[in-house]
C-alpha cells in the first residue's frame, strides 16, 4: 500500500504538468482564433500549394 | 396603344455569384450581374486562383471600389497603424469587409502569392481583421489594398487594436480558469471514486484520510482560483446592492469547500469537493461558449470612419492634393467627383449634381443640387464635379451627431431584467432561509448535526442547472437562427424580441371616450408595435423600371445613350434592357435628361418637361405622364429624332415577399408602422400595396424623428425598429430591439440585436416565433432546475443527502437542462407552430436556404 503514497503525488505532478502545458498554449496565442484554423485545414484538401509569384501576378 | 408591364428577361446567372444577370449586362460570353463581380471575376482568374468557386460554400455578388487608398501609405496613418520589426518587415492590422466563409479567407490569405513584396497575410476570421506583413522596400500598403479591394474585401485600418488586446486578455483569463477547472475536477473526480468504493469495499482509515487530504489540496485552490469570476461578479452585485446569480453560485461554492476543508482537517463528515469540480467546470464552459457568441461591437469612431471616406482632395493654390481626413479644417476647399462620397459637413461653392442622400434621410430618388446648397458627409455625389467648402468635420458633421447620438441611445437602452437573475434573486433569500431553519430545527439534537445538514443543503442547492439554463437555450437557439440566416447578437436580443403579451393598457380614467383609443385586435391583445423602414427594407432601395408605356423597341436605344451614366435613373434604364448599338456625342443635363445619337438617331431620354422642349409633342405622353405620376411613378420620356415614343415609370419596386411577412407579423399579434424618411405620399401606397392603413403610413421622417417615433412609442409596449439605413440605426438603438435586413449599412447592422443575412423579410417573423421558443425553453429549463433544487434541499434539510447521491443528482439535472434546451423548438426547420401562416414560415425557410 505504500506505492500509493508515491504514486498519487506522482500522478497529480503529471496532471499540474499538463496544465501548465495549457496555460502555456494559451498565453502565446494558440488558442486566441478558433475560428479560422477549422477553415484553413481546407486549403491543402483543394490542392492549392503556393504557387511561384510569377504567374503573371506580377502586372496586376 | 402599346402598353406593356414590364416582363422578366430571360435568365442569365452572373458567372461570379450566381445571381440572375440584368438584361444590360447579358454579353455572349461569361456575364456577370455587376462591375463588383466582373472586377473580382477577373482578378481571381489573372491570378489563378479560381480554386475560390470549389472552396465557397456561399456565393454573393462581390463589391468593389476604386479608391486608390493612398492615404494607408500616409507617414501619419504609419505613425499609429504600422509596426516595423527588426527584419525591415512592416506589420499592419486592416479591417476586411465582406468576409463570408471559407474561400473568402482563402483568397485574402494567398496575396503574398500574387502581390511581390507581401510576406504573409493572416486573416482572424471573427474578426474579420487580417494582419499583413509586407517588405516596404518592395511594396506599399496601398498596393496590399489595393488588390484586397479588387478581390472584393474592401479594406478599413483596425481601429478596435486597444479593445481586441484587452479582451483577449479577457478571453485568456477565462480560458485558463476553464482548463484549471476542467483538469482539477478530473483529478478529484478519481479520488471521489476510489473513496466511493472504499465506501463498500471497506478501506483502511489511514488511505481514506490520505485521499481525502489529496482531493483538497487539489480542490481548494484550483477550484478557488477558477471560481474567482463568481466570487468577483458576486460581490460587485453585493456592493451595487442587487442579487445576481452569481451570488448562490458563490455561496455554494464557498461553503462547498471551506465545510469541506474543515472536515478533511478534522477528519470527520463528508466532502463535495466531486460534485463542486463539476459544477464550477460546467459553469466556466457555460461561460465561455457565451463569450464566444458575444459579437464584435464596434466603436463610435470606428462606425464614423466606416460611413464617411478617411481622405479627401483639397483644393490648394497649386491645385487638388489628397489629403487624409483628419487635416482638413472647416473653411478648407474640397473636390469631390462624380462616384464619391461627399466626405464634410458644406456647402457647394462649384458646380452642381445629383447626390444620393438615402444614408441620411431615405430618400430613394436623388436631390439635385447647386452651387449655395448644403452637402452633408456620408452622402454620394452621383453626377457632376462639385467643390465643397467644409463647415464640419469628423464628429461635427450631422452624420458624426447621428452616430453620437446612437452610442447614446445604446447605452441608455436599459439592459433588461434578466429572468434567470430575478429568479436567482428569490433564490438566494429561500435557500438562506432554509439554511437558516434547517440549522435553527437540527440543533434541538445536535449542533454537529445542524451545521452538517445547514451546510450540505447550501452545497447541493448551488444552482448549477439554473446558471445553464439560459445560456444552453440561447446557444442553440442562435446556432440554429444562424444556420437559417439569421444572426442574433445574443441572449439578451431573443429576450427583448420576445415580449410577454400583454393586455390592451386599460386607461383609468376613460373621460375620452372609447373612440380616442386606437382601434385593436382585443381578441389576441397586442404584443407590441413594429416600425418598418420603407426604402431598403420593404422595398428594393433603388430605382427600376416598373411600368411602360408606348413603344417598347425604344428600351435599347435609351439604355444605349444612358450606358455610360452613373446616375439612378439611368442604372434603372441600363438594367431594364440591352443597349442596342453604342450612343456617340452623349450630353448630360443634370436633373433634366440625357440626349445622344444612336445609329445616327436623336435619342432624348428625361423629364417629361425637357423632352417636351426638344421634341414634338403628342397629347397621349401627357395622358402617359400624368398616369404615372398618379402612381407615384417617376416619369421619363423617351423621344427618337424629336418625336416622343414612350414613357417610363420608375419606382423603387416593393420586395416580393413584403406582404407576406407584414401578415405574418399581424397574426403573431403585433402593430405594424411604416415610418420613412421618403415621401408621405409615396409611403402611404406602398402601404396600401401591403395591406397597411393609411393612418400607420408616416413619411417624410428625419432620422431623429423616428428614433423619437420610437421613444414615444415604447411608452406604450415594446418596440421593434426594422431597417437597413443610418438613417434608422437611432432609432433601432432606441427601440426595444432592432432587427437590420440584409444589404444593410454597416452601422445599422452594428447597432441591430438581429441581422437577417438571408434577403427574405418573412425571416422576421420566423425571428419573433424562434426568440418566443427560446424564452419558453428558458422557463422549462429553470423550471427543470428548481424542481431538482427543491428536490434536492427538502433532501439535505430531512438529513438523508449523501455526497455520492449529490454526484449523481447533480449532473443529472444539467443533463436535463441540455437536453431540453436541445428539445427546443426554436428555429428548427418544422418551423415551430404559430399563429401566423403556415406559408410564411415556409417561404421564410426557402429564403433562408
Amino acid at each position: 500500500m505504500n506505492a500509493l503514497y508515491v504514486v498519487l503525488p506522482l500522478a497529480l505532478l503529471v496532471a499540474a504538468g499538463a496544465v501548465a502545458a495549457f496555460v502555456w498554449c494559451v498565453r502565446s496565442g494558440q488558442l486566441d482564433d478558433v475560428d479560422t484554423p477549422p477553415r484553413r485545414i481546407l486549403f491543402e484538401d483543394v490542392g492549392v500549394n503556393p504557387r511561384p509569384h510569377e504567374d503573371g501576378a506580377r502586372s496586376a | 396603344m402599346t402598353v406593356a408591364q414590364v416582363a422578366e428577361v430571360a435568365e442569365v446567372a452572373c458567372a461570379h455569384c450566381g445571381l440572375p444577370v440584368p438584361a444590360g449586362r447579358i454579353t455572349s460570353e461569361r456575364s456577370f450581374c455587376c462591375t463588383g463581380c466582373e472586377i473580382v471575376a477577373q482578378t481571381i482568374a489573372a491570378h489563378g486562383l479560381e480554386q475560390f468557386y470549389a472552396l465557397r460554400d456561399e456565393a454573393a455578388p462581390a463589391r468593389t471600389t476604386d479608391r486608390g487608398y493612398g492615404e494607408l501609405d500616409d507617414p501619419a496613418f504609419h505613425e499609429v497603424h504600422v509596426t516595423v520589426g527588426a527584419d525591415g518587415l512592416a506589420r499592419a492590422a486592416l479591417y476586411l469587409e465582406d468576409l463570408r466563409c471559407t474561400a473568402c479567407v482563402w483568397l485574402v490569405e494567398s496575396a503574398p502569392r500574387c502581390l511581390p513584396g507581401v510576406v504573409d497575410v493572416r486573416v482572424d476570421f471573427g474578426r474579420a481583421r487580417a494582419d499583413v506583413t509586407w517588405d516596404p522596400r518592395a511594396t506599399q500598403l496601398s498596393a496590399v489594398a489595393r488588390y484586397l479591394d479588387r478581390i472584393g474585401h474592401a479594406p478599413h485600418p483596425y481601429r478596435g487594436l486597444d479593445r481586441d488586446g484587452q479582451r483577449r486578455r479577457e478571453d485568456r483569463a477565462l480560458l485558463i480558469k476553464l482548463g484549471v477547472a476542467g483538469a482539477a475536477m478530473g483529478n478529484i473526480m478519481l479520488l471521489a471514486i476510489a473513496l466511493y468504493a472504499g465506501l463498500f469495499g471497506g478501506m483502511s482509515g489511514e488511505d481514506t484520510s490520505f485521499f481525502r487530504w489529496a482531493s483538497m489540496l487539489v480542490a481548494v485552490p484550483a477550484l478557488g482560483y477558477a471560481a474567482t469570476p463568481f466570487f468577483r461578479t458576486a460581490l460587485g452585485a453585493l456592493r451595487a446592492g442587487r442579487l445576481h446569480l452569481d451570488l448562490p453560485l458563490s455561496i455554494g461554492i464557498l461553503a462547498g469547500l471551506g465545510w469541506g476543508a474543515a472536515n478533511v482537517i478534522r477528519g470527520v463528515g463528508e466532502i463535495y469537493f466531486d460534485s463542486l469540480g463539476m459544477l464550477v467546470f460546467l459553469l466556466l464552459l457555460s461561460r465561455w461558449v457565451v463569450l464566444r457568441h458575444q459579437r464584435r461591437a464596434a466603436s463610435a469612431a470606428e462606425l464614423l470612419l466606416a460611413l464617411t471616406p478617411s481622405r479627401a482632395r483639397r483644393v490648394d493654390a497649386g491645385g487638388p492634393v489628397d489629403v487624409p481626413i483628419e487635416a482638413i479644417v472647416p473653411g478648407d476647399r474640397l473636390s469631390v467627383l462624380a462616384g464619391e462620397v461627399i466626405p464634410v459637413d458644406g456647402m457647394i461653392v462649384e458646380g452642381r449634381s445629383a447626390l444620393d442622400v438615402g444614408l441620411l434621410t431615405g430618400e430613394s430618388r436623388p436631390v439635385d443640387v447647386t452651387v449655395g446648397d448644403r452637402v452633408h458627409a456620408g452622402t454620394a455625389n452621383l453626377a457632376g464635379p462639385l467643390v465643397v467648402e467644409a463647415t464640419a468635420v469628423g464628429e461635427a458633421t450631422r452624420v458624426g451627431a447621428l452616430v453620437a447620438s446612437i452610442e447614446a441611445l445604446s447605452t441608455r437602452k436599459a439592459p433588461i431584467e434578466r429572468l434567470v437573475d430575478r429568479v436567482a434573486g428569490r433564490f438566494v433569500v429561500i435557500v438562506t432561509l432554509a439554511a437558516a431553519l434547517t440549522f435553527a430545527a437540527w440543533s434541538f439534537i445536535s449542533v454537529e448535526l445542524a451545521a452538517e445538514h445547514a451546510m450540505a443543503l447550501l452545497i447541493v442547492t448551488c444552482p448549477c442547472a439554473l446558471a445553464l439554463a439560459t445560456p444552453l437555450a440561447v446557444t442553440v437557439a442562435l446556432g440554429r437562427a444562424a444556420r437559417r440566416g439569421v444572426l442574433v447578437k445574443g441572449a439578451d436580443a431573443l429576450e427583448r424580441l420576445a415580449p410577454v403579451r400583454r393586455r390592451p393598457a386599460r386607461p383609468l380614467f376613460r373621460d375620452n371616450g372609447p373612440e380616442s383609443t386606437p382601434p385593436r385586435d382585443t381578441s389576441r391583445g397586442t404584443v407590441g408595435t413594429i416600425f418598418l423602414d420603407k426604402t431598403g427594407t420593404l422595398t428594393a432601395g433603388r430605382l427600376a423600371v416598373v411600368s411602360w408605356r408606348g413603344d417598347l423597341d425604344a428600351a435599347g436605344l435609351a439604355a444605349a445613350v444612358e450606358a455610360g451614366s452613373g446616375h439612378p435613373i439611368a442604372r434603372a434604364l441600363v438594367a431594364h434592357a440591352a443597349p442596342r448599338g453604342t450612343a456617340i456625342d452623349v450630353r448630360e443635363e443634370l436633373g433634366r435628361g440625357i440626349t445622344g445619337l444612336v445609329h445616327g438617331r436623336r435619342v432624348d431620354v428625361g423629364s417629361p418637361a425637357w423632352v417636351r422642349a426638344r421634341a414634338a409633342w403628342r397629347v397621349v405622353i401627357t395622358d402617359w405622364t400624368a398616369e404615372l405620376a398618379e402612381r407615384g411613378e417617376t416619369p421619363i420620356a423617351i423621344a427618337v429624332d424629336g418625336v416622343p415614343v414612350a414613357v417610363v415609370g420608375l419606382a423603387d419596386p416593393i420586395r416580393d415577399d413584403a406582404a407576406e411577412a407584414i401578415a405574418a407579423l399581424r397574426g403573431l399579434g403585433w402593430t405594424i408602422e411604416l415610418l420613412s424618411g421618403d415621401d408621405e405620399r409615396v409611403v402611404r401606397r406602398v402601404g396600401a400595396a401591403l395591406g397597411v392603413p393609411s393612418a400607420s403610413c408616416h413619411g417624410g421622417v428625419s432620422p431623429e424623428a423616428k428614433a423619437a417615433a420610437v421613444t414615444a412609442a415604447r411608452a406604450h409596449g415594446p418596440v421593434v425598429m426594422v431597417g437597413d439605413g443610418v438613417n434608422d440605426a437611432a432609432a433601432m438603438a432606441a427601440a426595444t430591439a432592432g432587427i437590420a435586413v440584409s444589404g444593410s449599412a454597416e452601422i445599422a447592422i452594428d447597432v441591430a440585436d438581429v441581422y437577417l443575412r438571408s434577403p427574405s423579410i418573412t425571416s422576421i417573423a420566423t425571428t419573433m416565433t424562434g426568440a418566443r421558443e427560446t424564452v419558453a425553453t428558458i422557463r422549462r429549463n429553470l423550471g427543470f432546475s428548481l424542481v431538482y433544487n427543491v428536490c434536492a434541499g427538502l433532501l439535505a434539510v430531512t438529513g438523508v443527502i449523501h455526497p455520492l447521491l449529490a454526484a449523481i443528482v447533480m449532473p443529472l439535472s444539467s443533463l436535463t437542462v441540455l437536453a431540453s434546451s436541445l428539445r427546443s423548438r426554436a428555429f428548427r426547420h418544422d418551423g415551430g407552430r404559430t399563429d401566423a401562416g403556415a406559408g410564411a414560415i415556409a417561404a421564410a425557410d426557402r429564403g433562408a436556404r
